[in-house]
């Protein structure tokens, strides 16, 4: 499958499948473009990451979801390499929506606690500043300098509040527990 | 029952004494398995008008028909019903059972309670009993008010028009010829041969496909009974199965017969165009011949070219130089006026422009070109005598790659495969290791389909031969300024890693896709077309040839994608079909066609206005509504549009189904779904659940329909009037109507319904309305299983409010 | 005069006054008022619709809201808001079940998503609002003699669908607005791939060889400087050079400008006032040669 292995010493196991995988993520929103996908490969080849990584293939991603060898998708750190480029999704000739399918694996992969460190720094970037990235304390204080006009305060609380109800922060803090 | 309820109907009656059989079949245990056949039989004899009733093991076997002749005489039966397997399946059998005992086959009627019924409810033998039961009284009271019908003839005119000059075309005019018909051959072209002529090789064989065309091409030309018209076009078609008049356009060639193509007019003429048959690769000058082996091997004059700005011709060299004078300006287009019985639609097919696929770079990259221009280079009477040669240098590339599936099986061009490009690719490729066994050759695919006779052998042949065969498309291709080169990225998906191919040419394997204009054609012979866009068949298995319309045959790609030899012999095909109309002489039309209640008639036309057969003659000013049989395609939608009731459709009319929508709300109508199926897809589907045993409850009863556009919205009010608790509307998908666009009237009439239902404060989920095609089997189980939650949910009061409500109208 | 609710978003507040600065300097100049609501919160870009889409769509709606209750179309400069909130916008408006479950969660924050809003990125305001025509004629220094790539970066592009921006294989808009300016926009190979930005800080080495594909070929190309659009493909392009030097050991010295601030520029404004000291690869040899 996906990877390249050493030449086995012993009978190769075959890979646990598990065939209700695909209806998990076809569930999500975009997600339910998972089945049509007739690996064509256009996605891989369209894909400015695929060109320079020896391991990002969205095609072969898509077909492990669709075989359900979630233990080969999820934990895996390549499945966060993509830049939501969308032109995957722009030249699928089946119209599958692979970006979408995409995140909608990577939101699957937090529920099951495999975030990477970076990306749950800038979720709870949001939860303390109400943004991504912080904007530091100086570069507020020079923008008078340079001319212009102060910054409007995000709204943290309401946005807090936001985050709790959606879930999204549940789903931050549970990592950042661990 | 109640007698009160059946007289609130106020729908007729029975007028003649009426006897009637009804037959309850076991078939063996495929109904008995689950439906108590004998108490089903003991229910239908207290039935009015059931003088007897038998159940039987196997009906259909001969002793079962022979029961059935037997009772209809010692009985003085004059209506029969036999209760069993689908009417689609057993129907023309028992049909000629009463025929055989002297009873009108008109007069038959069948319940379906296999399909329809012990199959669907396997699990459930009281309720499935009970519905057998209901099937059967639906019968019945049908069956009482059946008419005997006789079947007309209309006489057929032994001439064809075959539309199309490429293979398909000469092909289907050769065999009517043969067989000893008239053939009008048009052909819009100057010359016939179509796209064949075009090719240099034809797969798998690798015969040289002018060589064994061209003999074919002047067979038709001169054979006595073709009238070969070709620089023609077909402009109107009036008419139907039997009686066509056909209006051609001649356009004039302003060239005479007295052409003997001897081409001294060529080298003086000072004009030069692109040259279409050489898919622009070379030019031809004002007056031409398209290519060498062209029929009728006569020039002709472009004669746009010949004019200068003030629309006038100013040069005369070619009239000078012909030795002959046959060349002469003066030429009229002329219109013909034929009479044919019957017409073979052999329009052909276009290719895919991939200019629209930016990433490949056509037209922007001189050495990326498609396979129809590979078709040109490589033949030897082509532009550049057989040479390939890239465009940008004139040099012969050393590394081809071919791209397969350009614009075929993509949302990015057409979601079919086109059927031909991997085998004419694989041919393709073997044709340049022929002629340059060095070229390195790489083919880019998705997958390969070498499905034909032969076809896997000429591909293994290609792999020996060393042409390296690639999964995966390329993502784009990258022009090197300096050398003109081509880089293809993609990724090999079997290897999953990326590739990056130099290569000296790319070819494009574009598509098949329909005629641009082919809407010109549906329109003039009232046909229809599938979603891809090609022209649909009456039945995509069982009259693969027949067009929806009558006297209509389809051949070649005009119908779908195929290669030469499917569409010669969907051509032979096709001549076939039309001779055995032409043999008879005279076609029988199935008594379902609707007869003017002249009464009732205000001459309104909104009948003629609905019909898609044109098959109704409305004159305003002379009070005319006419049907015309033969032409009629018996849909009933105009018997639905009536408003005033004045047209009555044989063996569907109104009071035989009012009659079989009065007995299926007769008991328990609040717990009922009536379901109006169309015979061709809704009902087919049904079946096909039946046959696949998808199990869904026991409370619909299906009335079987020609057409979806035969539901008239009565019907529907009716039903809810009766007490029904759901009532379901299924056809064909809009685009696959077996009655062209009948059931555009179908939705316009349910969403009129969902209107007046919401006016009067119904709940209009109540009434749905599905697109089942006869392959659906599922889609009408979970239609039936979601209405029943629909109908788990109406109250006792929501129904009598509906009563009331549909009742006033 | 045609107004905008400003979304600012977080990277250009944060490091690049530059982008804001000739933004809001040439906006004024060209009658366009930008309005600076209170309140507004992060677009929830990729990294966060990766971490919960629904969470994300909530967040980037809370803002559409605010511009709606100001009865304002929004203006953004960075790609990647325009991308996140036009996602947003476009997905909630067609899919009307997602909408209530979104607004379900607005409605405990005070907010309704109505969905009568549009969302822009400041190219599309400058040929929609001012056109190429009238923007010609206020360039004051035509930047003749710069030739000029022009860098869309992925956000702004795709997905094509939903954000209705150019056509994604074979967009002008950026150049058109270039050669309005005066300056001749280059042509150069793989114009249209990714710059890397997003992979900054999770996959340093790739997106490095990214950056550095994109600096090799508009050198190749015999451009003066890249045009970008987006605060993500500036640092990606203009930091990225300072760390290919220390990585990779390649110099490229290629300036790397907003388009923003070649307008100011062609429209007059003082390059003292455009704070390009915020540029890592040095802008001087650029300036003098407009000047």
């Amino acid at each position: 499958m996906a990877q390249k292995t050493e030449a086995p010493k012993k009978n190769v196991e075959p890979l646990k499948m598990d065939p209700s995988f695909k209806y998990e993520v076809m569930k999500e929103h975009d997600g339910e473009t998972l089945k049509i996908c007739f690996q064509c490969g256009s996605c891989t080849s369209s894909c400015p990451t695929a060109r320079f990584s020896d391991s990002y293939r969205p095609r072969t991603i898509l077909r492990l979801a669709q075989l359900g060898i979630r233990q080969k998708i999820l934990p895996s750190p390549t499945l966060w390499l993509c830049t939501a480029c969308f032109t995957c999704t722009d030249r699928c000739p089946q119209d599958v929506k692979v970006a979408s399918v995409l995140r909608v694996l990577r939101n699957l992969a937090v529920k099951e606690g495999q975030t990477p460190r970076i990306f749950i720094e800038l979720a709870s970037n949001i939860y303390e500043t109400g943004y991504a990235y912080k904007i530091p304390e100086l570069r507020q204080k020079k923008r008078e300098t340079v001319g212009l006009p102060p910054l409007p305060k995000a709204s943290l609380d309401r946005v807090d509040r936001l985050l709790e109800l959606a879930g999204g922060s549940k789903l931050i803090k549970s990592k950042e527990a661990q | 029952m109640t007698k009160v309820q059946l007289q609130e109907t106020e729908h007729a009656t029975p007028t003649e004494s009426i006897r009637i059989g009804v037959y309850v079949c076991h078939c063996g245990l495929n109904i008995a398995g689950s439906v108590d056949c004998e108490a089903v039989a003991k229910f239908a004899a207290t039935l009015p008008y059931v003088v007897v009733s038998k159940d039987y093991r196997y009906t259909c076997s001969e002793p079962g028909q022979e029961l059935i002749r037997s009772d209809i005489k010692e009985y003085k039966l004059n209506r029969v019903v036999v209760a069993s397997c689908s009417p689609r399946l057993h129907e023309p059998t028992f049909r000629r059972v009463c025929e055989d005992a002297g009873l009108n086959k008109y007069l038959f009627e069948m319940a379906n309670i296999r399909e329809h019924c012990s199959w669907v409810h396997l699990h459930d033998r009281e309720s499935a009993t009970e519905k057998a039961e209901d099937l059967v009284r639906m019968a019945v009271a049908r069956a009482a008010l059946l008419e005997p019908e006789e079947e007309n003839t209309v006489p057929i005119t032994r001439k064809a028009l075959v539309i199309g000059g490429g293979v398909a075309g000469i092909q289907a005019a050769l065999d009517l010829a043969d067989t000893g018909y008239h053939v009008y051959l048009v052909e819009r072209d100057p010359s016939i041969g179509g796209r064949m002529a075009q090719l240099d090789k034809t797969f798998p064989t690798m015969d040289c496909s002018i060589c064994i065309l061209a003999p074919k091409m002047a067979d038709a030309g001169r054979h006595p009974n073709i009238e070969l018209l070709t620089n023609s076009e077909v402009q109107e078609v009036k008419g139907y199965i039997g009686n066509f008049k056909a209006k051609v356009m001649k356009k004039p060639r302003y060239v005479t017969d007295e052409c003997t193509a001897c081409g001294d007019c060529v080298p003086v003429c000072s004009v030069t165009v692109p040259n279409e048959f050489d898919v622009g690769l070379s030019t031809r000058h004002g007056i031409y011949i398209p290519f060498p082996q062209a029929v009728p091997s006569t020039y002709i004059v472009d004669r746009e070219l010949c004019l200068n700005k003030e629309n006038i011709i100013v040069c005369d060299k070619c009239i000078k130089a012909c030795e002959r004078q046959a060349i002469d300006f003066e030429m009229k287009p002329e219109i013909l006026e034929l009479e044919v019985g019957t017409i073979v639609v052999a329009t052909g097919a276009d290719v895919f422009d991939p200019a629209s696929l930016v990433e490949y770079g056509y037209t922007k990259f001189p050495n990326v070109i498609t396979s129809l221009e590979f078709e040109r280079l490589i033949n030897a009477g082509g532009p550049s005598g057989g040479h390939i040669i890239r465009p940008s240098d004139m040099k012969i590339p050393e590394t081809v790659a071919f791209i397969q599936c350009v614009g075929s099986r993509s949302e990015r061009g057409h979601l079919y495969c086109s059927n031909v490009c991997c085998m004419n690719t694989i041919k393709d490729s073997l044709l340049i290791k022929e002629h340059w066994p060095e070229t390195k050759i790489y083919v880019f695919y998705l997958d390969i389909r070498a499905y034909g006779k032969g076809f896997e052998d000429l591909y293994k042949r290609a792999k020996k031969e060393g042409v390296l065969f690639i999964r995966g498309l390329p993502a784009e291709v990258i022009e090197d300024r300096k050398t003109r080169n081509l880089w293809l990225i993609g990724e090999n998906t079997l290897q999953q890693e990326l590739y990056r191919i130099n290569a000296e040419m790319a070819i494009l394997s574009i598509g098949i896709e329909p005629r641009k204009d082919s809407a010109v054609i549906q329109r003039l012979l009232t046909l229809s077309r599938t979603q891809d866009g090609f022209f649909m068949e009456a039945h995509p298995k069982l009259r693969p040839v027949d067009a929806p319309t009558g006297g209509i045959f389809l051949a070649g790609c005009a119908e779908s994608p195929k290669d030469i030899k499917d569409s010669v012999t969907q051509a032979s095909a096709a001549a076939a079909r039309a001779s055995i109309l032409m043999a008879k002489g005279k076609v029988t039309v199935e008594a379902i066609t609707p007869r003017l209640i002249e009464e009732n008639c205000t001459v309104c036309g909104l009948c003629a206005r609905v019909c898609p057969y044109n098959a109704i003659i409305f004159d305003k000013e002379a009070k005319r509504v006419e049907f015309i049989e033969a032409a009629c395609g018996g849909c009933g939608t105009c018997a639905a549009e009536c408003p005033f009731d004045a047209i009555k459709m044989r063996h569907f009319t109104d009071e035989q189904i009012f009659a079989q929508i009065d007995a299926a709300t007769q008991l328990d109508a609040e717990k009922k779904i009536i379901a109006f199926c169309c015979n061709w897809c809704s009902y087919a589907g049904a079946d096909f659940a039946g046959v696949s045993r998808m199990q869904y409850p026991t409370n619909v009863r299906i009335i079987r329909t020609m057409c979806s556009g035969r539901v008239a919205p009565k019907f529907v009010e009716y039903a809810f009037a009766r007490g029904a608790a759901a009532v379901l509307v299924s056809g064909c998908h809009i685009g696959d109507c077996h009655y062209i666009n009948a059931n555009y009237q179908t939705l316009k009439r349910v969403e009129k319904l969902w209107k007046k239902m919401e006016r009067l404060e119904l709940n209009k989920d109540r009434l749905q309305l599905e697109w089942i095609n006869a392959s659906e089997g599922e889609r009408l189980a979970s239609k039936i299983r979601e209405m029943q939650a629909i109908v788990g949910s109406v109250s006792a009061e929501e129904i009598e409010n509906s009563k009331k409500m549909m009742r006033k109208g | 005069m045609t107004s905008y609710a400003l979304f600012l978003g977080c990277t250009i507040p944060a490091r690049q006054s530059n982008y804001e600065l000739s933004s809001r300097k040439a906006l004024a100049k060209l009658g366009i008022e930008l309005v600076d609501l209170a309140n507004m919160t992060c677009c929830a870009p990729p990294p966060v619709q990766s971490i919960d889409l629904e969470t994300s769509l909530a967040v980037a709606a809370y803002n559409i809201c605010l511009a709606e209750e100001a009865d304002l179309n929004l203006i953004t400069l960075c790609s990647g808001c325009f991308e996140s909130l036009s996602i947003a916008n476009a997905t909630l408006k067609a899919d009307e079940q997602l909408k209530a479950k979104i607004n379900r969660i607005l409605s405990e924050a005070g907010k309704e998503f109505l969905g009568s809003k549009e969302v822009k990125h400041l190219l599309q305001v400058l040929v929609d609002d001012v056109g190429l025509e009238r923007l010609k004629q206020r360039v004051s220094k035509p930047l003749s003699n710069l030739k000029v790539a022009a860098f869309y970066g992925c956000h702004v592009l795709r997905p094509s669908e939903l954000l209705k921006f150019d056509d994604p294989e074979r967009p002008s808009i950026l150049e058109n607005l270039i050669e309005t300016l005066g300056a001749k926009s280059v042509e150069y190979r793989n114009k249209l791939k990714c710059c890397g930005g997003l992979l900054r800080g999770f996959s340093d080495d790739l997106a490095l060889d990214l950056a550095r594909e994109k600096l090799a070929n508009t050198t190749k190309a015999g451009a003066d400087c890249i045009a970008t659009l987006c605060p993500f493909c500036f640092v990606a392009l203009d930091l990225g050079q300072l760390q290919i030097k220390s990585k990779l050991n390649e110099t490229f010295d290629m300036p790397v400008f907003h388009y923003s601030e070649l307008l100011s520029l062609a429209l007059g404004i003082d390059p003292k006032e455009l704070a390009l000291e915020a540029h890592k690869v040095k802008t001087d040899k650029i300036i003098s040669k407009i000047s």
